[in-house]
């Protein structure tokens, strides 16, 4: 005798749950703020990326010479404004050393963020390191560590910077060093706050009780639920390396001539504010708009991670 | 009542702590250092060693009985006295001694004589020069040669120094006691900033009467701008690509004959020097006589400029760097661009430079003491207008070693020449002095570059000095009581004759004189605090008659005694007074060839 098993209903199936992370690109989505801030950085990526193919003009090369009637520090002729079509064309007018502001402000992007994303990873490893690390360890680690990073805090942002670079000697690498060191703090507090609280939750003493390894647990459980603030903060970040690198260049610590860095641009040029404002206006301006766009992005990011304000 | 009581034993208990610890303080050394005044007048010695030890007040104070037997010249003097009336001396010229002076003796008390080692036909425009005004012998003491005296010179100058608030203004006071035409203006307010752009716009806005050193863009707005006037000074100056023959490459004369016609020099002036810049024919201005004795610097040759580089042995050009200072001078007034248009020129010869911008102190210093290894961008502006000026400071046998190792054919031709009492005499040597320069290459003279000042329209007396000595005693702007100026720096001391930036002699040129003066927007030597400095025949030996009825500032008479002790403190490297800001006196040591007493290197 057989009995057929019994049939089982059919479970009508549950929406399938939405990640973390999907829910936060959403809520990033619904920000205004934060896309203009990702099409303004992503427009920027991409001149930086083409720039060899936007660029009319060798950023160092000096047009002297070569290119008959230029004038030095000569404002922007665009020949669909109504610049004579005999003249050659200059979009952003022609710097104090005959070279094309325009190309130069194109290779300034390809700087400034390569300035940000490396100023910011190098700071974003050492103090992701340490502050976990101390965070997870506690005891004398943490008190030693989290101690010498206060007396780094206490310096004032931008000395502390000079200093560095000082010893370290002038030049676009010492500069970004510089600055990546003394962001090391922000970030270690930031991951170390994480951690501190991430480690009392259950499914940590859940993993403990199973014999989970220490640095397993650590990196393989904390981390990922602690990391939001982190990845605000290094976005944030990456702005205020831009600005404080070219506060170096622009102090002449930085990015040594002929490099196009906007800081160092607007450094060479600082006096002819009144007489050829276009050569202060230009990288001026570039420099906000990268900065800016990277703040929006992070403030749109810091609204979309923090669960607090979650939306429906 | 308590409280009373109880602060009672606290003073008690205060007082006995304080005698208890003045003995153990005692017991420590801890007298107090006696200052230069503080200590006991001793009668002027009978031996010149003593003499050196002796404080000014012992030497200037001391009793007619002790003093009528003058000191004998001995050894290289301090100062000493003959009755009433100073003196110092050298033991004898050379053998150790590198000065050109050997005397200074005040004869009476208008009267001051100079005797000199070799002829100098310079003296006049030396005596001109703001680092050798004269200061009141007893205040030159009181102040011990520091302190108050580089923060409040007293001279005889038409200004006197009312106030100085560091970091922000200097303010000069009308001096109603002055000798000569009294300052048109009362008060002058001197204030700074480095930034050209900021300087005009405070003239523009009417904040400042008068402004230093316009950027070369701005020369036409100002001369297009009715309510203001632009003062071109001519370039009294040059401006040079440095190096030193003690490193590689620049060791090897090829490398730097290649320099010397590698760098396109017409198109820097052309594109980054005010109009009236000229470029370098010659490392000396032409208008400073037999300055362009000679040949005139070859002429930009790139594919030569590259054979004799293959023929030094670097046919693919060879890797330095190129240091300057950020600091804008006559000479110089866009030094980032023509830097990095130098690194641009050079890149054609295939010389890749690596730019370096440095402090100006420090690169300044660096450059004194030989340490400058790649190229370097310097210049020099006319301090008086002689020959010995430029090329002597540079290449002379007692030049510094920012060019390396002397030439001796060159350093023999310059000392020749300057022993000459003619420009006629003096012009073969330097023919051959400026042909060695254009053979040996120790730099690349580039500009002699044109500056200027830009005041409100209204300012009368406005002017330009080619030696960057504007006056202001002669300027009055509109109805105002004050004139304000705006320059380029703070001066870094006031004590001038230990001071070298112009931005510092521009100002003690309103405070203190010399015993000649420059003529105002000029170069002629006149008059100052003498009315006459006249030579022997052979030009060694100077007497200047002084001017009578001069009133230093804090109301005491200029006499013979204040021009033998004003030079004695920056001659005599042992006098107690030889103390200035830093000690160095630079000028002293260079113009004159050396100190008194000067200590072993």
């Amino acid at each position: 005798m057989t009995t057929s098993a019994p049939s089982i209903p059919a479970i009508s199936k549950f929406p399938e749950a939405e990640g973390p992370w999907r829910r936060a690109w959403r809520q990033f989505l619904r920000q205004r703020s934060a896309i203009i801030g990702l099409i303004m950085i992503g427009f920027l990526s991409l001149t930086a990326i083409f720039a060899p193919l936007i660029a009319p003009y060798d950023p160092v090369g000096v047009l002297l010479g070569k290119e008959e009637g230029i004038k030095k520090r000569s404002g922007p002729c665009i020949h669909m404004l109504g610049c004579p079509t005999d003249q050659p064309q200059h979009l952003m007018g022609v710097d104090g050393n005959f070279r094309d502001l325009f190309s130069r402000i194109i290779y300034g992007a390809r700087l400034s963020l390569l300035i940000g994303f490396v100023t910011v990873s190098i700071s974003l490893s050492i103090g992701t390191l340490l502050g976990a690390l101390a965070g997870f360890l506690g005891g004398w680690f943490d008190n030693v560590v989290m101690r010498i990073l206060d007396v780094v805090l206490a310096f004032p942002f931008l000395l502390l910077a000079i200093a560095i670079v000082s010893v370290l000697g002038p030049g676009l690498m010492n500069a970004m060093l510089g600055i990546a060191i003394v962001s090391v703090p922000a970030y270690a507090r930031v991951i170390r706050a994480s951690v501190l609280s991430a480690r009392e939750e259950d499914y940590v003493l859940a993993a403990r009780t199973i014999g989970v390894a220490p640095l397993k647990i650590l990196f393989g459980h904390i981390m990922p639920n602690a990391i939001s603030p982190l990845i605000v903060q290094a976005t944030l970040g990456i702005g205020t390396a831009i600005l404080e690198v070219a506060a170096l260049s622009f102090m002449g610590l930085g990015a040594q001539p002929p490099t196009p860095e906007w800081g160092s641009m607007l450094s060479a040029e600082r006096n002819q504010v009144f007489t050829a404002p276009h050569l202060v206006f230009f990288p001026g301006l570039a420099i906000m708009l990268t900065v800016l766009g990277f703040n929006l992005i992070g403030d749109g990011l810091r609204d979309a991670l923090d669960p607090r304000l979650k939306r429906s | 009542m308590n409280a009373r009581s109880s602060s009672g034993l606290k003073a008690v208990a205060g007082v006995l702590l304080l005698m208890l610890l003045i003995p153990v303080l005692a017991a420590c050394g801890g007298t107090p250092a006696a200052s230069p005044t503080a200590v006991p007048a001793t009668a002027v010695p009978a031996t010149a060693e003593a003499t050196t030890e002796a404080t000014p007040e012992a030497t200037t104070e001391a009793t007619p009985e002790a003093t009528a037997e003058p000191t004998p010249v001995a050894e290289n003097q301090a100062v000493y006295t003959e009755g009433d009336l100073l003196a110092v001396a050298a033991k004898e010229c050379g053998n150790g001694y590198t000065g050109q002076i050997k005397e200074i003796v005040a004869v009476d008390a208008s009267t001051v004589k100079f005797v000199l080692c070799a002829p100098d036909p310079a003296f006049r425009a030396k005596a001109a020069f703001t680092p050798f005004s004269i200061l009141p012998s007893e205040y030159l003491e009181s102040t011990g040669g520091t302190g108050d005296l580089i923060e409040k010179p007293i001279g005889t100058g038409p200004y006197m120094i009312d106030s100085w608030v560091r970091g922000d203004s200097i303010t000069l006071k009308r001096f109603d006691g002055y000798w000569g035409e009294p300052a048109n203006t009362e008060t002058v307010v001197i204030r700074w900033s480095s930034e050209a752009a900021q300087r005009l716009l405070e003239l523009q806005s009417g904040t400042v009467d008068g402004i230093d050193n316009p950027a070369p863009d701005a020369f036409e707005v100002i001369a297009n701008d009715s309510t203001l006037q632009l003062k071109e000074r001519p370039g009294l100056n040059v401006f040079y690509v440095g190096m030193n023959n003690a490193y590689p490459p620049f060791d090897n004369e090829k490398v730097r004959q290649a320099l010397a016609i590698g760098i396109d020099r017409q198109r820097i002036v052309e594109n980054f020097y005010p109009a009236g810049s000229e470029v370098a024919t010659h490392f000396t201005p032409c208008a400073i006589p037999n300055g362009c004795a000679g040949d005139a610097w070859p002429e930009y040759d790139l594919e030569a400029a590259k054979a004799l580089l293959a023929e030094a042995g670097f046919p693919d050009g060879f890797e330095t760097t190129l240091q300057y200072r950020d600091v804008v001078r006559g000479y110089l007034p866009e030094p980032g661009r023509v830097a990095e248009d130098i690194q641009a020129q050079l890149a054609e010869l295939g010389i890749k430079v690596t730019i370096q911008v440095e402090e100006s102190g420090t690169y300044l210093d660096k450059a004194d003491a030989g340490e400058l290894k790649g190229l370097y961008l310097l210049g020099w502006g006319a301090d008086f207008p002689d020959i010995t000026n430029f090329l002597d400071y540079h290449f002379g046998a007692g030049a510094s070693k920012q060019f390396g190792a002397k030439f001796d054919d060159l350093t023999a031709a310059l000392q020749q020449g300057a022993s000459k009492p003619t420009d006629v005499e003096r012009e073969p040597f330097y023919v051959e002095a400026n042909n060695l320069l254009i053979q040996h290459v120790p730099m690349v003279p580039i500009a002699h570059g044109a500056s200027g000042t830009a005041y409100k329209g209204d300012v009368a007396g406005a002017h330009s000095s080619p030696l960057t000595s504007e006056y202001f005693a002669v300027m009055a702007p509109g109805d105002r009581d004050t004139f304000v100026w705006l320059q380029n720096g703070e001066p870094a001391g006031l004590y001038c004759a230990d001071e070298t930036d112009g931005e510092a002699l521009r100002t003690c040129e309103q405070i203190t004189e010399a015993l000649l003066s420059y003529e105002i927007g000029g170069t002629a030597v006149k008059p100052g605090l003498a009315e006459s400095c006249d030579p022997n025949t052979d030009l060694t030996e100077w007497t200047c008659k002084l001017r009578t009825g001069v009133k230093f500032h804090d109301g005491s008479d200029f006499d013979a005694n204040d021009v033998v002790m004003s030079f004695a403190v920056q001659w005599d490297a042992a006098n107690p007074l030889h103390v200035g800001r830093d000690g160095s006196f630079t000028y002293f040591s260079s113009l004159w060839g050396g100190f008194l007493n000067a200590p072993a290197e």
